[in-house]
């Protein structure tokens, strides 16, 4: 497929990486491969250890790879210190979790950095930090310094320094996990505008569903160092198959579990027990009555928890917390199975996340 | 007497001055490659490292006062006398050097290797990282070394005396040691104050003006 070869921002074959530690040699990377296209919002998931942060060090030459092939935009990123791999790297931006500004520079100097290191005259530089400091909002910070800066006007800094170099393509390395949840989503907004304006690629690694559920295209999931799920974030989402997967999604929703409800939640059943399911609507299934007419169906009191209707990007989708009294002895409650199934062949994907004493 | 202690002034005033340059333009490199070549450098080489740390400490375990004696092979070597004014600057300058070298290596090693990777993943060539990120961080920090090493140097300075390079010191010991002038060290004790609270200052002045 030499098309599509083409639209490669990235392509990674058979990524290993290992990490030498007293206790031994330790895999990191176990044969990672990987592509993806120009133009993507791409994120990359996985537990702590998964690997993740690993990967793109590779990706920004920060870690070198035991065997297998990087390749940016259609260009070998070797191991060698060579004036064609730092050719790559320069247009090549990465934001990283602690920001990592220069505290001596200002804003205009930190960002021209890149550019000093490519040997731009400083005429051109000046110009360009200008532009890059409006793009990201910071037309009145000029001449601050880091740390008369809050921490999302630092992260701003952070990128618009790493994309100063017209950067094609953009490494983001848990850049979230030091800011606080409002500004974290004003500088996802702010990355998805750059995608959106510049047509820069995007590659974030996170351990949070919820980043990626706001701005991602695709998704990939890693585990143990290997690739364990990769699609759109729709189907990542609505139809996750690797348990890594559903338990990095139960995350995102047991978040909105109340307190009283998390505290309690147990994954056996105990006598007098109620189940708390989690009922996941996608695209269509969402306009219909199926709650309705379940419960008039099975005659069971559901009751709504909590509830989170809404988008995922352009597909209209969401989530509900239901929970409802069992049946019977808690071994053997016959209605609960049932009830599965009928969400299962009306579209709504139905989990049980445990259950909890009666209320 | 004036004459006696203005002269002595300067004396010190050179001694320190060049010894100061010596360690700054001879320690400065030598701090560099300690940094790098340490472990998690930018050009790890532990063998190199250890040996070139160990001989560092070897010479800092010296007593001045011993190194002064040791150096005279050298110093002769290179000054033409072991004695006098110019004799006196080769072993300050040698402890010097070593001096900034730990204390430089031990900034740089406080600079956040995270702001290195920063460098490395833009594609910049070691020289530029140590350029623009590993000194240029290091600056206030390292400005803050060099005051400290200076006023080390005062201190060691008074023992130029042994091989007749004068300075303050020197004046102190012939004088107020050995003839029992209390009042004319008093003076010098004075103006080596001073001197230090001098260089303390503009030290700390420098160095806070560099850091934001």
């Amino acid at each position: 497929m030499g098309f599509t070869f083409t639209n490669l921002a990235i392509s990674v074959t058979d990524l290993r990486t290992t990490y030498v530690s007293e206790q031994g040699i330790l895999d990191v990377l176990n044969g990672i491969s990987l592509s993806i296209p120009n133009g993507q919002i791409f994120g990359i998931i996985g537990r702590s250890g998964a690997g993740k942060s690993t990967l793109l060090r590779c990706l920004n030459g920060l870690e070198k790879p035991l065997s297998g092939k990087i390749y940016i935009q259609k260009k070998m990123l070797g191991t060698k210190q060579s004036h064609e791999r730092r050719k790559i790297l320069h247009k090549i931006g990465t934001v990283f979790q602690h920001f990592n500004l220069l505290s001596r520079r200002t804003v205009l100097q930190n960002i021209a950095l890149p550019l000093e290191i490519m040997g731009i005259s400083p005429k051109e530089i000046k110009i360009k930090a200008r532009k890059m400091a409006d793009l990201v909002g910071l037309s009145d910070k000029y001449n601050s310094y880091p740390n008369q800066l809050s921490g999302g006007q630092c992260q701003r800094v952070a990128i618009a320094r790493a994309i100063v170099s017209d950067v094609t393509l953009l490494l983001c390395d848990e850049f979230t996990s030091s800011l606080d949840p409002e500004t974290a989503l004003e500088i996802l907004s702010l990355l998805r505008d750059l995608n959106q304006r510049l047509g820069i690629t995007i590659v974030l690694v996170t351990h949070d569903m919820s980043v990626i559920r706001e701005i991602c295209d695709q998704v990939c999931v890693l585990d143990d160092g290997k690739v364990v799920e990769i699609g759109t974030i729709e189907s990542i989402l609505l139809r996750p198959q690797h348990p890594v997967t559903k338990s990095l999604i139960s995350h995102l929703f047991t978040k909105d579990l109340p307190r009283t409800i998390h505290e309690t939640l147990h994954a056996k059943p105990l006598k007098n027990d109620h189940a708390v399911l989690r009922l996941m609507f996608s695209g269509k299934t969402s306009s219909r009555p199926t709650l309705a007419s379940a419960i008039q169906k099975f005659k069971v009191p559901l009751n709504i928890i909590a509830g989170n209707l809404g988008h995922i990007q352009e597909v209209t989708c969401g989530s509900m917390i239901v929970t409802l009294p069992l049946q019977g002895t808690p071994k053997k409650d016959e209605q609960l199975p049932k009830l599965l199934d009928y969400f299962q062949t009306h579209g709504i994907a139905a989990e049980i996340l445990g259950y909890i004493p009666q209320p | 007497m004036t004459s006696l202690l203005l002269q002595s002034s300067l004396e010190t005033l050179l001694i320190v001055g060049a010894a100061s340059f010596f360690s700054v333009f001879l320690g400065l490199p030598l701090a560099i490659l300690l940094n790098i070549t340490s472990p998690n450098g930018l050009l790890p080489h532990s063998i190199f490292n250890h040996a070139l740390s160990t001989l560092v400490n070897a010479i800092r375990s010296i007593p001045y006062i011993i190194l002064v004696v040791l150096l005279v092979p050298i110093t002769r070597l290179m000054v033409g006398s072991s004695i006098g004014t110019f004799a006196a600057i080769i072993p300050l300058s040698l402890a010097g050097i070593l001096l900034v070298a730990r204390k430089v290596e031990n900034s740089l090693r406080n600079v956040d290797y995270e702001l290195v990777e920063v460098g490395l993943a833009m594609g910049a060539s070691k020289l530029q990282i140590i350029s623009k990120i590993l000194l240029y961080e290091a600056l206030p920090s390292i400005t803050a070394d060099v005051t400290t090493v200076i006023i080390n140097l005062i201190g060691f300075s008074a023992m130029a005396g042994a091989v007749g390079g004068g300075g303050l010191g020197d004046l102190a010991i012939r004088y107020g040691y050995q003839r029992y002038d209390f009042s004319l060290m008093i003076i010098i004790v004075a103006i080596l104050v001073a001197f230090v609270q001098g260089i303390q200052m503009s030290g700390d002045l420098i160095s806070r003006k560099l850091s934001k």
